[in-house]
């Protein structure tokens, strides 16, 4: 914080003061509604999902989750594109193998995988969902790019086909989206039946949504963790 | 004043936006916008918070008043695209630092400077 000119701190102080004083005058804010659930109660009891976060965002508000697996993609594209465009630096020596390490990394990884595939199923029925299962499997994938190095798990999947199929998948979504436009329903409605509240096959084409977006996001996280580790040396 | 979400959600904002603007790494520049994103959360979850108030998932037990659901959802939303700006922030940082040899951005702006001044 040393040698922080004036001109920047008097702006600061100012922004600060401003959020504050904004904050100050919404301050009395009467809390929720008792009742505030109810509507969203009622939209998610059409949709058969038990889970009312996932019926939110995966069949009323449709369309903001598609553009934001379409921000997640853009972002892995340019991630791609400009450590690509970076070239290989050299590499740091990775981290002594140690015998724990690598029989903790092989016991918890199917563990973590696993937990990845039940989050990314279970999303309508319970707290979970794509993004967060997609997200717990690739980081146990990093678990198992600290312990048996990077190359070593990279040499499992195939770079190409990752990034040709999370295209394939993001495109999937999108033309899952647009299919009910053919039966001469709205863009973004729900064809499949909602099932029995509770059942795995419950929900409409929640599940649909779900296992595709954790498809998309556990490639998408693996990709960008590897080029990070590529382009900057092991982990 | 009241000591909850709300308040302490105010506080972390601030502390980030000082960060934001008086830290001159850019890394550290990274992580204060990351606790931006985290102070918006907090605020906007605990807006709708209530002590009695059950998960928003239907037939849980000991329901009794289920909270508002939508926070939640707008909140995912917030963190995909939080990790992603992060993701591709990081990136630039790491090609400014490769080009300039140096995370200060006061010193990477004299450089600019001088690269644009013959």
């Amino acid at each position: 914080m040393r040698h922080v000119p004036l001109r920047l701190l008097l702006p600061a102080l100012l922004l600060v003061g401003a959020f504050c004083a904004a904050v100050w005058v919404t301050f009395d804010y009467p809390g929720p509604d008792r009742h505030a659930a109810d509507d969203w109660v009622d939209a998610a009891r059409l949709t058969g999902a038990v889970n009312v976060v996932s019926a939110i965002y995966l069949n009323v508000r449709l369309l903001d989750t598609l553009l934001e697996v379409l921000v997640f993609s853009v972002a892995v594209l340019g991630v791609r594109f400009y450590l690509r465009e970076r070239g290989h630096v050299e590499t740091v020596d990775s981290i002594p193998e140690s015998h724990v390490l690598r029989l903790s990394s092989d016991l918890l990884l199917p563990v973590i995988l696993l937990l990845g595939i039940q989050l990314t199923a279970y999303g309508h029925l319970a707290p979970g969902g794509g993004f967060s299962g997609g997200v717990a499997a690739g980081t146990g994938l990093l678990l198992a790019a600290i312990a048996l190095g990077a190359d070593a798990v990279a040499r499992r999947f195939h770079e190409g086909a990752l990034a040709h199929l999370e295209w394939a998948v993001l495109l999937c979504a999108l033309f899952l989206a647009a299919f009910p436009v053919a039966f001469g329903r709205p863009p973004l409605s729900d064809l499949l039946p909602p099932g029995t509240p509770g059942g795995l096959a419950s929900g409409g084409s929640i599940l649909l949504y779900n296992v595709l977006i954790g498809v998309k996001v556990f490639i998408g996280t693996w990709i960008m963790l590897h080029h990070f580790i590529l382009h900057r040396g092991e982990v | 004043m009241p000591i909850n979400g709300v308040t302490i959600s105010i506080l972390l904002f601030g502390i980030a936006l000082l960060g934001l603007v008086l830290r001159r790494d850019l890394v550290i520049k990274l992580l204060a916008l990351g606790l931006v994103n985290a102070s918006t959360i907090l605020c906007l979850v605990s807006l709708r918070a209530r002590p009695d108030g059950a998960a928003p998932i239907l037939g849980a037990p000991g329901e009794s008043v289920m909270v508002d659901p939508l926070p939640h959802a707008m909140v995912l939303s917030a963190i995909v695209i939080n990790f992603a700006i992060l993701a591709l922030s990081l990136v630039f940082v790491m090609l400014l630092v490769e080009r300039y040899h140096t995370g200060d951005s006061q010193q990477i702006e004299r450089e600019t400077s001088k690269e644009e001044e013959p």
